[in-house]
């Protein structure tokens, strides 16, 4: 359990994921983080790397997003971070419009994210301690309690001992753990991950995996992207199934 | 808002350590620039300022013919004491203008013990105001004065002093007009500098975006490092300024004694050392706005 962190409601209600054809988009409950409608990604003319995606995912829920490389996977992440604009159809985050959402708004919608990459995406000149408290002074949080809550989710990922280290001197395993604590710090509504275990042995994959899982049990929902079927199995969580850019299966 | 600069600065200066042989490069050219800017400015302020005392103590004098009536005179003199733009006037008697003549020329004095009588001419030494000395109004009371009765000559040796401040003037435009060209270049080293360790630094701003930094929190370090070496760069050429200033009054002394007095020559104002340490701030400023400005 994430020391200090305060518990978000968990919505242990799941509702079905069935979507029905035409239905109206503000029909939509609220209790969904990720709300998508017939979205869709053209990057050149009739190649489309997102066909009319539908689905949602909710608060509180933990889901993998999978598929081959080229399935769309990235894409779609992409989108949910507001990296790229879709070509068509409707995306709603926490019920923020991502379409809608002005270029001034976009930083501020992000900071109400965690994201954690394959490739870590860790500032190799600042300390353990010092990526991981970036996410909280953009937020302007005080400097006392940036240090506190640094510590406290460190010591969550078990590296508060490494916390004067730069990210060089770090296993990838660890590196991915600060780009894990680093994603939580601002104690985000929504974490997504994508290949966040590509890097990595099978072991330390494991790892990483339950991390998430600890993760979802305080209430925050994740989105794993990932292509490893048999993490997915040995989790055992919804999956999304993307094959050339439509989705194909959500079980 | 402290922290905030705090932050922009210190990452500024590690990044400008980092980046310090493209660094100092820029901060020459900032430095060459300002230094010729600087040095137009004192060189054109000083010669102002001389030309300004040797307009005061241009000759204007009134020669009076030696059988002009007291009536005459008096009317001369009356004519000059009512312009706006005379200062003083001084009455030279014959006599007087025979002694000054012996003492400042005693080797000349044995010629003129031959001559018959007093050879000089009474005459108004004028004393022009400070400020304004309006050139065509004097060339016009000078007219004026040759047509009175009882003048001999007028005597006004400003011309070549109008010509000079008209060189000062283009001298001073040359100047800016150079400065400008250097301050340009100097501008666009800076925003390549500035753009050079963006360029080194990209996967941390892309970092910082995805985290959602504010772009001011992105942009802040570039654009401060664009003001230190800006800053950097004027501070540089002011010393470089006061230390050519401080070497070369000796030399300028000893070359151009009697015309100017090289202890005279007076560094730049208050004002205008403000002026050339904001410039190269706004330069730099501008130089990491530029190069900033490409992040999204």
């Amino acid at each position: 359990m994430l020391a200090g962190r305060p518990v978000a409601p968990c919505y242990t209600r799941r509702r079905l994921h069935v979507v029905v054809p035409g239905m109206p988009w503000a029909a939509v409950e609220r209790a969904t983080v990720i709300e998508i409608e017939g979205l869709s990604k053209l990057y050149a003319r009739d190649v489309f790397a997102l066909d009319d995606i539908t689905l949602h995912v909710d608060r509180g829920e933990f889901a993998f997003l999978t598929g081959a490389s080229g399935a769309g996977k990235t894409t779609l992440l992409r989108i949910l971070l507001r990296q790229e604009l879709p070509t068509g159809g409707h995306v709603k985050v926490d019920g923020r419009d991502l379409v809608a959402l002005a270029a001034a708004d976009v930083q501020a919608y992000r900071r109400a994210l965690g994201f954690v990459f394959q490739d870590f995406k860790l500032i190799p000149r600042k300390t353990v301690f010092e990526n991981v408290m970036f996410a909280l002074r953009i937020l302007g949080v005080p400097d006392v309690q940036q240090r506190r809550r640094t510590f406290q989710v460190l010591k969550w990922v078990g590296l508060q001992h490494r916390a004067n280290a730069y990210p060089v001197e770090l296993s990838g395993g660890e590196q991915q753990r600060v780009a894990i604590a680093r994603a939580l710090v601002n104690e985000p509504v929504l974490v997504l991950a994508d290949e966040p275990t590509g890097n990595l042995d099978p072991d330390l994959a494991l790892d990483i995996m339950n991390l998430f899982r600890e993760i979802n049990g305080t209430g925050t929902t994740v989105l794993v992207a990932t292509h490893d079927r048999e993490l997915i199995r040995h989790v055992g969580r919804r999956a999304i199934t993307l094959d050339h850019g439509r989705l194909v299966e959500t079980a | 808002m402290i922290g905030g600069l705090k932050y922009f600065l210190s990452e500024a200066c590690l990044s400008l350590w980092r980046g310090r042989r493209s660094s100092v490069l820029s901060i020459l050219t900032i430095t060459i620039a300002l230094f010729v800017l600087g040095l137009f400015l004192l060189l054109s302020a000083n010669l102002e300022r001389t030309v300004s005392e040797w307009s005061r103590s241009a000759e204007f004098s009134v020669y009076l013919r030696d059988e002009a009536t007291p009536i005459e005179r008096g009317a001369v003199e009356r004519g000059l004491r009512a312009d706006a733009s005379i200062a003083g006037v001084d009455v030279v008697t014959k006599e007087a203008a025979l002694a000054r003549f012996r003492r400042d020329f005693p080797e000349l004095v044995p010629a003129t013990l031959g001559a018959p009588g007093n050879p000089f001419p009474a005459s108004f030494e004028v004393r022009l105001g400070s400020s304004a000395v309006n050139a065509s109004a004097l060339e016009t009371l000078a007219t004026r004065l040759r047509t009175m009765p009882g003048v001999a000559d007028v005597r006004y040796d400003r011309q070549w002093l109008d010509r000079l401040a008209s060189l000062i003037v283009f001298i001073r435009w040359a100047g800016l007009s150079l400065a400008a060209v250097l301050v340009l270049a100097a501008g666009l080293t800076v925003t390549n500098v500035v753009r050079l360790a963006l360029y080194a630094r990209r996967d941390e701003v892309e970092i910082m975006e995805l985290v959602g930094a504010p772009m001011s929190y992105i942009r802040g370090p570039f654009v401060c490092e664009g003001i230190i070496q800006g800053g950097s760069g004027a501070i540089l050429a002011l010393v470089l300024l006061r230390a050519g200033l401080d070497l070369a009054r000796p030399p300028l002394a000893a070359v151009a004694s009697g015309l100017v007095d090289g202890n005279a020559i007076q560094f730049l104002s208050a004002g205008m050392v403000a002026l050339i340490l904001l410039g190269g701030m706004l330069v730099g400023c501008v130089g990491g706005l530029v190069a900033a400005r490409r992040l999204r």
